[in-house]
């Protein structure tokens, strides 16, 4: 059905008229639910194929639906003119699909070559054969990798290369990969499309998910947009305005998002910057007062080594750097779930270096930790009990719970924040991410007093409507005099959303930036571990 | 779409109460039939389980004591449960509960009040049955024991406690007058003893049942309904975010002691209640059924007390059957414990179908 092959893309493609694999009207219902309703699509040899949509609109099913891991309920696929239907992972593998998850499946006590043998070899290992053809693939790729390196010692970007060659071991005609850049830092990304287009380069048809718009104007040959299940729109980014694709995917216009939000989709011009930062608000009112904090972990390894960070009341503050660099850590002593090996921390004028959970909240806390689903929710509880989780008090008479009075409140909070759910009774579970996170927001800006907040990652895996919000949140918070710590991996995020940035790298903060696109080199480098030396060249 | 699911509705409903019953059907089919095979007449077993269980308002009241320890041990199970605790730990909290509830009301609780004579040994028995689960609850909060073994392995030492406690004589022991003396507490004195529940002097019935109806209330309440109960299912489903939300780590602490508390009061009431007499073993396998009946009530009071009455008779039964029948106690054990897989294994069964029929 998409045909039109974009101008003035790199040549040398192997292309040809007849699709690799062809989905017409497949529909998938989940418990009455439809997932995927009448999606049709072709891919081509030599073609990189960008889906789009947010959350839930059915990305990953249709991946899962090609991958074998569901079967369609209605609708057809065809693998090179004929019928195909896998019917579990193993088929697709063998008709030469392969996939790379949002999830690594790798083994960290392994080496590199010894997860790449995994389920593929029998008798025998002969590991330095395996070598030779890893050492093989990454030169073709330009993927550097070690292969006899234990992958628990690899970074994210590194552990994922792995699950990249795994795949192309299998010499696929299909790739399939989902949401491969939500984990990964700005240069990795990089490094990641580039191989996309290898890929696609040598014949094989490429299928890339995503939300980020500037990835598809980069990489993509076809685009097509999910939204709630069906195909909205399709077209090449060669010759469509991005903004409509924007606009087919929330079905709303990008003029009405978030100015932040927009940047953070790799559509704003860098121009556009400063506007919405408030160098008035801030004031002179201490927020957090992190002093010298070093911290070693369980078996005596030095997470952050001497960490000062100073925030005002209404300032947003960024801490920028690739995940496992410290940010973890970090969180969890602000939370109260570690204590540092040295140095101290303050919450307003409140030293809360070595306080519990309940005393850094009574100090003015708020947490939006970074893993919503260990630190932030019991997600088999109702959504009235996880807002009101730190405050049971508030509904306890004689001991028992005035379940009346706390389901009425948590509907108005939940009004209030634009907490959707079908009704305040609600498992947390049964809420979208977004929605979940938006209860966090409610319950942690909720707090009195109120004068610090550390949002960790606060928009991982949220869907477009909900970035806006937390945004909208985390800025409404910092217009009231809290000071907030913003931890992200998405340098876009804290370019928009921040005031000033802080990089840290093997735990050390190792500087500071104004948030300013203009930085944004800059703070790539910081993060990458070059020092700033460097940055002049 | 929507039809199939209703018609598969309607077939379950009944299936859950069917399924259970079935089996429990089979599983006692199996034990006549191991009773057959024993050589025993199986019209004089069912006859003398009948007696046992039913026949006498001895019998009534003999069984309704047993499903005392049971309901009680049991409640403690789901209460520690909530906080996703496993209390394996009931035999060794009857053990203490008991022996320290003889040890009160025979140095000089007899003497108090006539109410504090009894409630006086009975929280006795409770502190220490609330002792010997909270040491297992601080191993678990302080350094991270596995509670499961750390609870069993406390029973076993507390066993042996009472086991010496009534072998020496500077402790618990009646004194020596005979060699033919049993290694056992003398009897305590009656102004301690459980009062009856029944003006009919044949029954044994005391107030224990009452005591365990009331825990019963008051465990159900607890879970479902107060702050506490809430505090206790958000740390077990989410110990982290528990923390995280101000909650107290020490809450396994408290969970556990409270479940052994119960236990406590369920040796103390054995004691007191109807045997009077602290004995070698006189918790019998009764914190460890409890366990099972616990496990049985699927996290509900009234579950629990149902299964400690179904138990309870069951255990009557059992003994009268082995004594008139000559049916080996072993059968007896063997039919317990086929009901008990029956039970959990249908249970599992319909939870299996569940999810089957919801992720279709």
């Amino acid at each position: 059905m998409l045909k039109s092959q974009a101008a003035g893309k790199p040549a040398a493609k192997v292309t040809s008229d007849v699709p690799i694999l062809q989905l017409s009207g497949i529909s998938k219902q989940f418990v009455g639910r439809a997932a995927l309703r009448d999606v049709s699509l072709s891919f081509e040899a030599g073609k990189v194929h960008c889906l789009l949509g947010e959350n839930g609109a059915g990305k990953s099913t249709l991946c899962n639906i090609i991958f074998g891991i569901h079967q369609p309920d209605t609708g057809e696929m065809r693998f090179d003119g004929a019928s195909f239907r896998p019917s579990e992972p193993a088929d697709s593998l063998a008709a030469g699909i392969a996939m790379v998850h949002q999830h690594f499946s790798v083994i960290g006590a392994m080496t590199v070559v010894e997860n790449l043998m995994l389920g593929r070899t029998y008798g025998r290992l002969q590991r330095h054969r395996a070598a030779e053809k890893v050492r093989a693939l990454s030169e073709a790729y330009e993927l550097p990798i070690e292969p006899f390196r234990l992958v628990e010692d690899l970074s994210v970007g590194e552990r994922q290369r792995v699950e990249v060659i795994k795949c192309l071991m299998r010499e696929p005609r299909v790739l399939l990969l989902d949401e491969p850049t939500a984990v990964l830092p700005p240069l990795e990304i990089e490094a990641l499309l580039d191989v996309c287009r290898k890929v696609a380069a040598r014949g094989r048809a490429v299928l890339l998910v995503t939300h980020k718009l500037a990835e598809i104007s980069e990489i993509a040959d076809l685009v097509t947009v999910l939204r709630a299940g069906q195909v909205v729109d399709s077209g090449s980014p060669a010759d469509t305005d991005i903004s409509r694709f924007v606009h087919s995917m929330i079905g709303r216009d990008i003029a009405s998002l978030d100015q932040t939000l927009a940047a953070s989709l790799g559509t704003k011009s860098e121009a556009a910057d400063d506007e919405s930062k408030a160098v008035n608000t801030r004031t002179k009112v201490n927020a957090l007062m992190v002093d010298g904090v070093s911290y070693h972990d369980a078996a005596g390894v030095r997470r952050l080594d001497n960490v000062t960070i100073e925030i005002r009341g209404g300032e947003i503050v960024g801490i920028a750097g690739v995940e496992g660099n410290g940010q973890s850590e970090l969180g969890a002593i602000l939370s109260g779930l570690a204590t540092p090996s040295s140095g101290r921390v303050f919450v307003g004028d409140t030293e809360t270096t070595r306080a519990n959970p309940k005393a850094i909240t009574a100090a003015g806390a708020g947490i939006v930790p970074e893993d919503r689903h260990a630190t932030a929710c019991v997600m088999p509880m109702s959504v009235a009990e996880n807002l009101f989780m730190n405050d049971l008090r508030r509904f306890s008479r004689l001991g028992l719970v005035r379940r009346g009075a706390m389901l009425r409140e948590a509907e108005d909070l939940m009004l209030r924040y634009d907490v959707r759910a079908s009704g305040p009774d609600a498992p947390m579970a049964s809420l979208s991410g977004g929605n979940q996170q938006k209860a966090v927001l409610a319950r942690e800006l909720s707090l009195d007093p109120l004068v610090f907040l550390l949002a960790a990652q606060p928009t991982r895996g949220l869907d477009i409507g909900a970035v806006s919000a937390v945004y909208e949140r985390i800025r409404a918070a910092r217009d009231n005099g809290v000071g907030v710590l913003l931890i992200s991996s998405e340098l876009d995020e804290l370019l928009s959303v921040a005031d000033r940035v802080l990089v840290i790298f093997r735990g050390r903060i190792v500087g500071e930036l104004p948030a300013t696109q203009s930085s944004r080199e800059a703070i790539g480098r910081l993060m990458a571990g070059h020092p700033s030396t460097e940055i002049a060249a | 779409m929507s039809i199939r699911v209703a018609a598969r509705s309607l077939v379950f409903v009944p299936l859950t109460f069917m399924v259970p019953i079935l089996v429990v059907a089979a599983a006692l089919g199996i034990g006549v039939l191991l009773i057959a095979a024993t050589g025993a007449s199986v019209p004089t077993a069912i006859s003398a389980f009948w007696t046992g269980a039913f026949g006498s308002s001895y019998a009534i009241g003999a069984s309704l004591n047993r499903a005392v320890p049971f309901a009680l041990v049991g409640l403690g199970f789901i209460l520690a449960e909530k906080a996703n605790l496993i209390n394996v730990g009931g035999e060794g909290q009857i053990a203490v509960g008991g022996m320290m509830a003889t040890a009160a009301a025979l140095y000089g609780a007899a003497n108090l009040p006539p109410i504090l004579a009894i409630t006086v040994p009975l929280l006795v028995g409770a502190l220490a049955g609330a002792l010997w689960g909270g040491i297992a609850g601080m191993l678990k909060v302080k350094r991270g024991t596995n509670e499961v073994i750390s609870t069993l392995l406390l029973s076993f030492v507390a066993l042996n406690l009472v086991y010496w406690s009534v072998q020496t004589t500077t402790l618990l022991r009646k004194p020596q007058t005979t060699a033919a003396t049993q290694p056992e507490s003398p009897v305590i004195p009656q102004s301690t003893w459980l009062p009856p529940l029944t003006s009919d002097p044949a029954s044994p019935l005391h107030v224990g049942l009452v005591i365990a109806l009331v825990a019963a209330a008051s465990i159900g309440i607890t879970l479902a309904h107060s702050t506490f109960g809430l505090r206790l299912r958000a740390i077990g489903l989410n110990p982290l975010a528990a923390r995280r939300a101000g909650m107290s780590e020490k809450l396994p602490l408290l969970a556990l002691a409270l479940a052994g508390g119960l236990g406590g009061i369920a040796g103390a009431a054995m004691v007191q209640g109807d045997q009077h007499v602290l004995k070698i073993g006189f918790s019998s396998n009764y914190g460890f059924d409890g366990v099972v009946v616990g496990l049985l009530s699927r996290g509900s009071a009234v579950g629990v007390v149902i299964a400690a009455l179904f138990f309870a008779f069951l255990r009557s039964g059992g003994i009268t059957m082995e004594m008139l029948a000559r049916v080996p106690s072993a059968v007896v054990w063997i039919c317990q414990g086929l009901i008990v897989i029956a039970l959990a294994g249908s249970a599992a069964w319909l939870d299996y179908r569940a999810k089957k029929g919801r992720g279709r």
